[in-house]
This record gives C-alpha cells, sequence and structure tokens, in this order.
C-alpha cells in the first residue's frame, strides 16, 4: 500500500514545471457571476433565480408565513419539514402552517431515518447567503443540513436581505461560509437534466418545484 | 440484508438490470484502431446527427454566456491559477491532506489505477459494503472500478441519468459531460420499458421518472456513495461536486460512508479560485452561469449536524498524473473537465466518444489517453485530428491543445512508433523535396501523371497512390467544367 | 543566393508545392491581380515545401531538409514582402519556422524570413481602394471558408472579406460553418479518409442551404479538400481561391 509519503515523495521527485504565480485577487477580470455596476442585489437574485426556474416571492417578514402555507397547500405537501436555520421565522411559519391545517416537522427529528427524509413532500429551509449573479442560496450541513434542500419534491427557502451577496468573489471573501459545518451547498433552482435527447426535465433526484422568498429589510 | 431495508420508498429495480461492468483490460484502445472505432459511430446516422446538434448547440449556450464579459481575462487568471498550482502541486497536496484529515477525513493513496481498484474494494469489505450509489466520475471510469467492486460481491447504482442508461445497457460513456450524446430516446424507452416489464410512455418526462423511482429507493438503501471530485480545495481540505440532477448531493449525503476518488490534479489553492474556476467550469461544460448543485465538503457528519456521513474517504488518484510534471505535456494537468474541447472539435463532431477507445473523447482524450496509456497502445489518438486549434481557442483554461497533440506526434517519431512505411516515406520525401532540380522533375511528373489521368480537368481513377484520396473526393486539377 | 532574383520586383511570390503540382492556376491567378495593381513580382525559381506535411506529422528533420531548400530560395538578401496564397504555408513559415530551425545555422534565416511572409489576402486587403480603382465586377454568391491555420494561427478574418467586397455584383453570405474545419488536415485526408470526407460533407451541407454559386478560401488544401467533394458529388458549387476569383472579377 502506498502511504502518504511515498505518494508524495514520488510527486516531489519530479521536475518542476512553470510557475505564473497566483493572481492579484484586487484585479480579477469580470465574470458573468459577479453583481454588474448599478445593479441592486435582491433585483438581481430574484432574475437570475427565475431564469433558473425559480419561483421568487418577495416579501416583507410578516408574510413569510402565510406565502409558505400557501405554496404548501397548492403543492398539496402532506410531509412537511422545517430545518433549524429558519430560526428567525421558524414560529411564524410553523403558526401559519397549522392555521393551515398542516402538520409540519424537524428535519433534525426526520433526517436520522432516510426512509423518512426520503418520504417528505416538502422542505422549507433557511440559508446562510443567497448570491444574487448567480440566483443561487447556499445552505449548510449546521442548518440545512447536506440533503435538506433537495430531499422532497418541493423545497421553499426563506433569505433575508442582508444575506444576499454580489457574486462569486464576495461570497468566497466574505465570512458566511465560516460556521457552515461539515459542507456548505449551492442550489439554484430546480434538479434538471437533458441527458435524453437534450430535452430539459425539472425534478429529476430533487426538487422540481422550488422556491425562493426574499424577505425585504424592515 | 433485511425485509425491512427495502421497504423504504422508490421502486427497486429488477435483479439483474445492471449489464455486468466492464474490466480494466477492456477497452476498445488495445483492440481497434481509431478508423473502425470511428466507422461504427459513422454508420449510425442518428448518433452522428445527434452528436453535431448536441456539440453545436453545448458550443452555441457556452459563446452566449460570456457575451459582454472579459472572458479572455478570465480564461487568463485561471490558466494561472492551474499553472500555479500544479507548479505546486506537491505542496498543495501536503497542505490538502493535513486539513482534510483535521476534519475527519480518512485520505488513501492510490499510484496506479490497480491500486485504485485494491483500495475501494477493501474499504467495501471492511465496511461490509453490498450496495453503492455513485455519482458520475470519470476517475472511476479510468481505474474500471465497478469491475474491483463487482467482485467482492458489490451492487452498483450508477445515479446520474446518462451514467444510469450507460450502466443499463453496458455501454461506455461518449461525452464527459453528456454521457448518452449518442443515444437516442427511443433507445432509452426500449431499455427502460424492458426493465420496467411494461411499455412505459416514449417520452423523456416519463422515462426519467422511471429512473429517479428506481435510483430513489438505491439513495435510501445504499452502503456507501462514491463520487468523483471537480476540485480539492486546499486551504480548507474541500471536496467539491457540481451536478445538476441532485444525485451528486445525494450520493455524498444519504449513505452512512462517502468515498471520493479524485485525480491529484484536481488541486486549487484556495476556496476564491472557485470564483474564477467555477464560472468557466460550468459555463464552458453546459453553458450554465452555474450548475443546479454544487457541494463543498470537507469530512463527515459532526455534531449536531441532522444528516450526512459518518465516514469520509478520500482516494487521492496519480494513475500517470505525476509523470506529467514539469514535462512537456504538464499544461494537460490544468484540465478540467469541462467537455468545451469536445463540443467544438470537427473530428469528435464526427464520431463521438467512442472513437477515442478509452474514456476521455475529443482533443483532450487525444492527449490524455496516450500520456496515460502509452505511446504505443494510444500513440494513434494524437495523428485523429486535423490540428485545426479549435480547441485551444475555447479552453477555459488555456491549454495548448494543438501544441500538445504535435508534441505527441513528435514524440511517435523519436520513440520509433511511426510504421516503417511512413518513416520511408518522408525520408524519400526529404531526400527528392530537399533539392530544387529533383523537386521540379518530381511535380513534373506529378503533373503529367495527372494530367493523363484526368478527364476533363477531374482525377478521379482509383489508382493504388490516390486510393486514400480518390475513394470518396476526386482530384481537381483543371478547371472543372460548369 | 540565387542569382535570379527580380531586381524590379516589389514583391515575391511563392507558390507552394500544393500550387506547383495540382493549384498551378492560383499562383497565376494572384500573378494577374498584382499585374492589374501594378506591383511588379517574382517568382523565386527554387523554392520547394514550406515542410509543414513532416512538421504536422511530427517529422522535423525532413522538415528541416525540405525547408531548408525554400528557405535558401526566398533568402534573397533583400527585404521585399514574400507573398504567400496559403494561409496554411504562411503560418508555418511566419510562426513555425524559428522553432524548426532554432539551433541551426538556418535560424537567422528563418526569422528573416518569418518577418517577411504575408498571406496573400492580407497584402492585398492593404490594396482595396487600389482594387476598388480597377472596377473588379462578378455577379456571383459567394461564401467563405476560413482555413484553420490562417484563422486561428495568424488571426485573419477580415481581410479577405475585404478584398472580396471590393467586386461590384458580389454577394458575399456568412456561412454559418464558416469557421468549421474543412477536414483535409494534411496527412489526415490520407489516414482518415471516411473522417476527413464526412467532415466536407458537413461544410458543404451548409454551402448548399446558403444557395451560394461559388465557395472561397485562402487555402489551396481546404480547396482542394472541398472541390474534390464536391465534384465527385456533383454538387453545383464552385471552389476556387480568392487569386482566382478576383483574377476572374478583374478580367
Amino acid at each position: 500500500m502506498t502511504d502518504r509519503a511515498s505518494f508524495l515523495a514520488a510527486i516531489r521527485s519530479t521536475p518542476r514545471g512553470l510557475d505564473p504565480g497566483l493572481p492579484d485577487r484586487r484585479e480579477a477580470p469580470d465574470a458573468p457571476t459577479q453583481l454588474r455596476a448599478g445593479e441592486e442585489r435582491p433585483d438581481r437574485l430574484q432574475a437570475e433565480a427565475e431564469a433558473a426556474s425559480t419561483i421568487v416571492h418577495r416579501v416583507t417578514a410578516v408574510d413569510v408565513g402565510a406565502t409558505v402555507a400557501s405554496v404548501l397547500v397548492q403543492a398539496d405537501a402532506q410531509r412537511i419539514a422545517l430545518t433549524t436555520d429558519l430560526a428567525p421565522f421558524a414560529d411564524d411559519v410553523q403558526a401559519a402552517l397549522v392555521a393551515a391545517g398542516l402538520t409540519v416537522t424537524d428535519y433534525v427529528e426526520v433526517a436520522p431515518d432516510r426512509a423518512r427524509a426520503g418520504a417528505l413532500d416538502a422542505t422549507v429551509t433557511g440559508c446562510i447567503a443567497a448570491v444574487a449573479a448567480t440566483g443561487s442560496v447556499v445552505t449548510s450541513a449546521a442548518g440545512a443540513g447536506r440533503a435538506g434542500a433537495l430531499i422532497a419534491p418541493t423545497h421553499i427557502c426563506v433569505v433575508r436581505d442582508e444575506q444576499i451577496v454580489g457574486g462569486l468573489h464576495e461570497l468566497f471573501d466574505g465570512d458566511a461560509l465560516a460556521e457552515a459545518g461539515s459542507l456548505f451547498a449551492l442550489q439554484s433552482g430546480p434538479s434538471r437534466s437533458a441527458d435524453i435527447e437534450k430535452v430539459l426535465i425539472l425534478g429529476v433526484h430533487g426538487p422540481g418545484n422550488v422556491h425562493l422568498i426574499i424577505v425585504a429589510p424592515d | 440484508m433485511s425485509a425491512t431495508r427495502e421497504d423504504v420508498g422508490g421502486t427497486p429495480l429488477p435483479p439483474g438490470w445492471a449489464k455486468p461492468a466492464h474490466q480494466p483490460d477492456a477497452f476498445e484502445l488495445t483492440t481497434t484502431t481509431f478508423a473502425e472505432r470511428a466507422a461504427k459511430t459513422m454508420a449510425r446516422p442518428f448518433a452522428r446527427g445527434a452528436i453535431a446538434n448536441a456539440t453545436d448547440h453545448a458550443a452555441a449556450l457556452t459563446t452566449a454566456r460570456f457575451v459582454g464579459t472579459d472572458h479572455e481575462a478570465l480564461r487568463e487568471e485561471a490558466r494561472k491559477i492551474r499553472a500555479h498550482a500544479i507548479a505546486n502541486l506537491p505542496d498543495y497536496l501536503d497542505q490538502w491532506i493535513d486539513q482534510a484529515e483535521r476534519k475527519g477525513t480518512i485520505v488513501h493513496y492510490a499510484a496506479d489505477e490497480s491500486e485504485a481498484r485494491r483500495i475501494v474494494a477493501q474499504i467495501c469489505t471492511d465496511q461490509q459494503i453490498t450496495r453503492v450509489v455513485k455519482s458520475k466520475s470519470m476517475a472511476s471510469e479510468e481505474v474500471s472500478l465497478n469491475s474491483a467492486l463487482e467482485a467482492v460481491g458489490v451492487d452498483i447504482y450508477e445515479t446520474d441519468l446518462g451514467e444510469f442508461v450507460v450502466q443499463a445497457m453496458g455501454d461506455r460513456p461518449g461525452h464527459v459531460i453528456a454521457p448518452i450524446l449518442h443515444r437516442t430516446k427511443d433507445e432509452v424507452h426500449e431499455l427502460f420499458s424492458a426493465m420496467a416489464g411494461h411499455e412505459l410512455p416514449n417520452e423523456a418526462e416519463a422515462l426519467t421518472a422511471f429512473a429517479r423511482e428506481g435510483l430513489r429507493h438505491a439513495f435510501l438503501t445504499a452502503d456507501a456513495g462514491i463520487s468523483g471530485g471537480n476540485f480539492l480545495i486546499a486551504e480548507t481540505g474541500d471536496v467539491l461536486l457540481v451536478t445538476n440532477e441532485g444525485n451528486g448531493r445525494l450520493t455524498t449525503s444519504l449513505p452512512p460512508i462517502h468515498i471520493a476518488l479524485v485525480g491529484i490534479e484536481k488541486v486549487l489553492p484556495r476556496r476564491r479560485d472557485l470564483a474564477v474556476l467555477l464560472p468557466l467550469l460550468t459555463g464552458h461544460g453546459t453553458g450554465q452561469q452555474i450548475t443546479t448543485y454544487v457541494s463543498v465538503s470537507a469530512g463527515p457528519r459532526r455534531q449536531g449536524e441532522p444528516d450526512g456521513p459518518e465516514q469520509m474517504h478520500v482516494v487521492l488518484l496519480d494513475a500517470g498524473r505525476s509523470a506529467l510534471l514539469g514535462g512537456e505535456f504538464e499544461e494537460a494537468l490544468h484540465c478540467i473537465r469541462c467537455g468545451a474541447c469536445q463540443n467544438v472539435c470537427p473530428v469528435y463532431r464526427q464520431v463521438g466518444g467512442h472513437a477515442y477507445g478509452w474514456v476521455y473523447g475529443g482533443p483532450i482524450g487525444a492527449v490524455l489517453t496516450p500520456l496515460f496509456r502509452g505511446q504505443e497502445e494510444a500513440g494513434e489518438l494524437a495523428q485523429a485530428t486535423t490540428l485545426c486549434g479549435a480547441c485551444d481557442d475555447v479552453c477555459p483554461v488555456k491549454i495548448p491543445l494543438h501544441d500538445l497533440l504535435l508534441n505527441l506526434r513528435r514524440r511517435s517519431d523519436a520513440e520509433g512508433h511511426v510504421p516503417r512505411h511512413e518513416q520511408v516515406a518522408f525520408a524519400l520525401w526529404a531526400q527528392v523535396w530537399s533539392r530544387p532540380l529533383l523537386y521540379r522533375a518530381s511535380t513534373a511528373v506529378a503533373r503529367g501523371s495527372l494530367r493523363a489521368l484526368a478527364r476533363n480537368g477531374v482525377v478521379s481513377a482509383k489508382s493504388p497512390l490516390l486510393r486514400r484520396w480518390t475513394a470518396g473526393r476526386d482530384l481537381v486539377v483543371g478547371k472543372r467544367p460548369r | 543566393m540565387p542569382d535570379d532574383v527580380g531586381m524590379t520586383a516589389a514583391v515575391q511570390l511563392f507558390p507552394t508545392c500544393i500550387g506547383d503540382v495540382v493549384a498551378q492556376q492560383t499562383a497565376t491567378d494572384a500573378e494577374r491581380v498584382l499585374d492589374a495593381l501594378g506591383i511588379d513580382h517574382h517568382r523565386p525559381s527554387a523554392t520547394t515545401c514550406c515542410g509543414q506535411p513532416a512538421y504536422n506529422s511530427g517529422h522535423d528533420g525532413p522538415a528541416r531538409a525540405v525547408a531548408k531548400a525554400t528557405l535558401k530560395a526566398l533568402d534573397d538578401g533583400s527585404d521585399l514582402p514574400i507573398l504567400v496564397p496559403s494561409g496554411s504555408c504562411t503560418s508555418m513559415v511566419r510562426l513555425h519556422w524559428r522553432e524548426l530551425f532554432h539551433g541551426t545555422p538556418e535560424a537567422e534565416a528563418a526569422t528573416r524570413i518569418a518577418r517577411r511572409v504575408r498571406e496573400l489576402s492580407s497584402y492585398l486587403a492593404e490594396h482595396t481602394d487600389a482594387l476598388r480603382e480597377l472596377k473588379p465586377s462578378l455577379a456571383v454568391r459567394v461564401g467563405y471558408h476560413d482555413s484553420c491555420h490562417m484563422l486561428r494561427e495568424l488571426r485573419i478574418k477580415e481581410a479577405p472579406r475585404e478584398v472580396l467586397q471590393t467586386v461590384a455584383g458580389l454577394e458575399l453570405v456568412e456561412l454559418d460553418s464558416s469557421e468549421r474545419c474543412c477536414g483535409f488536415g494534411g496527412t489526415f485526408s490520407g489516414r482518415y479518409p471516411d473522417v476527413s470526407v464526412a467532415m466536407a460533407d458537413t461544410k458543404i451541407d451548409d454551402m448548399v442551404a446558403a444557395k451560394i454559386d461559388v465557395l472561397v478560401s485562402s487555402d489551396p488544401g481546404c480547396l482542394m479538400q472541398l472541390a474534390g467533394r464536391m465534384s465527385r458529388q456533383g454538387t453545383p458549387v464552385r471552389a476556387v481561391h480568392l487569386a482566382t476569383l478576383m483574377a476572374e472579377a478583374l478580367a
């Protein structure tokens, strides 16, 4: 068996190629995944998310619960789980769902049993950030869990205005990822495949019905 | 296996649905020539049309994606990052291993293909793994991993829709991003209907739903998930995985054990480098701003996290990579497997991925295959290109594929792998054409012979010397009658 | 130094080996266009081939031996532009000879010649005003094929189009596949004839769909490929060199 020392020694024994040095980040070139001058973050987030077939709702804090309830009623979701990163809105959402006659569980309770997690109709999660220029929400293992955002056919993610970063540079240079735990993940719209003759199918292994609720600042 | 394990949702696939995995020595490369393999695809008109359409479509999406941005500057930045990472590969790998182990990842070292097979099979045996879900991994294709797992009694489920079809057909992926580019909906319909035991609707949506149900059951019951990795981040010990279907994340989240097989060249220094590489990988791969799922994990589930594997293993794969460091082919290691060079290659467009005989098709395949499999077995691939340079212009990390292909041809010559008749022909040619008088005489003879052969200014005779030209073409030597 | 230097010439012309064997008309037509423009020209008598067939097959030794003959023929002590009616051969001399002759006694001369060679259409594009005054005219629908080395190594894309657009009555159509390789690829066309022909066919389908009368290119290799395939198929599209089309328009 090759061990670390011999494995690396073999690589180290090779001649060294030309090193142009790491480029200076301050002069990073433009990418489509950056915010453009004059763009408002929530607007770009909405545009990009919608371009990726996410259904976007822009609400104030008081309407989060009702919005979640109406989406789930419309989706006819029976088995619904909330993740812990929904915290600022969890009580409101819970109340609204109960008022709508829906029963709710905590993802933390369901997740250890794969069969139960796999049988969920919908999950409602928060996030640790959203990326405006890619239309993505960023979830963490510590919050939404690894699979919380994609285990069920419907996923609703709630993002607060101040959680939105402009582009990928801002995401990776900022501190949003610091407490993510064993995984952070970007998801941008419904699960999709075009493997069969380029026909786009939404909802392959992950959700086909994806909602993003952007909560305006108070 | 208990009955309760099976009763979880989804619909189990029928026993024996998967064709036996290919053995490590079963690559067509060893038994056939490029021309023979190309002929097979070219004999299927639909496959050719599908390949051409799909690659044109993807290439157009890539072009559109970067309109209005400084694409060239972004590519140059990416080139520098990749060149820097590869020039300092041992240091960054060392750093990655430190960070990954600190976060609880168990790191394994595979010097070659057979060691990679042994390591993963051993983990399966040790952990009593009998069912594995797999997310698309070209590295696992390189080492023929599935056959090693079958040998220790593991059932494998390829979960990428395209790879699932490939596995059920006993085929091989035809493209690094779009594995069943060369297959029709009708073929998938026939295949899935046979698996289902009844006629399914012949629509992509229904066919996808069938695969989802079968694979959902596998996700919920598998003992381990096996993935590749698109990048390793040295500063944090991360493994990054991009998918669109979500199968990558489910593979690495639901089963109690995650095993990733990753080539050592996939290392990037920092997370912030992703801000440059990720849009290029996805923009050049599928034309997307970003793929639907980007998952970045380091280590197994931690205290307080609701889900995730209890063990995370990463198998670092060398298998011919370190041998390229510091040499004239080092830039081949910069490749991020986006498939863009396949999409613009006029040869790939005609012949598809299988013609290349191994794992990678198109220009990067014509470079990597001879480098990884040896000149003797695969040197021919460097000839199977017109050196048109379209690949150079599209590569997101600016690999000089044209130069690498030319250098491979030179190496073939230097190492004596060129057929004797070709060497003799070029030596003779040089003797004559390096002397202006002989040159003039020879061209006069050639002109005279062509004139003698020509009818109305056109040579179409299948004379032995011209046979390879005139089989499908004329030689127009004068003004063609209108 | 060859003794046949054209003392009054303003440019030299290197006809290339394909020009010497199958496409003699190309150099003749190039000379007719230069004549019309009043540009003195001269063909060095001892040129052979630029060495590309061997170079691109990885046989640097034979390539160097052959290229050396042409180098000697071209290196006449003048600094006249050397016009080449082939993007591919221009790119070989201009970009690859330096590497081919690196470390040999010919290194300096190779650099000298590399600076002098000009692809024909890019030279003519500097004379579009003069061309227009000559009132070239031809009522044809034309498509242009960008040859790979000219487009991607020399980065010449607009020049031939600018030259064609001096012709009254000529309608220039942009083909969807104008930048895609025709499948010639030098020795590739003989190694993989079926793939090569299939590649030509996708270009030809595009030309037929675009209903062009004439396909114009600046590379005799591509023209040999496309004209040869169209002749075999009976496709009603002529494939001619830019020099030929211009000579006809000026006649």
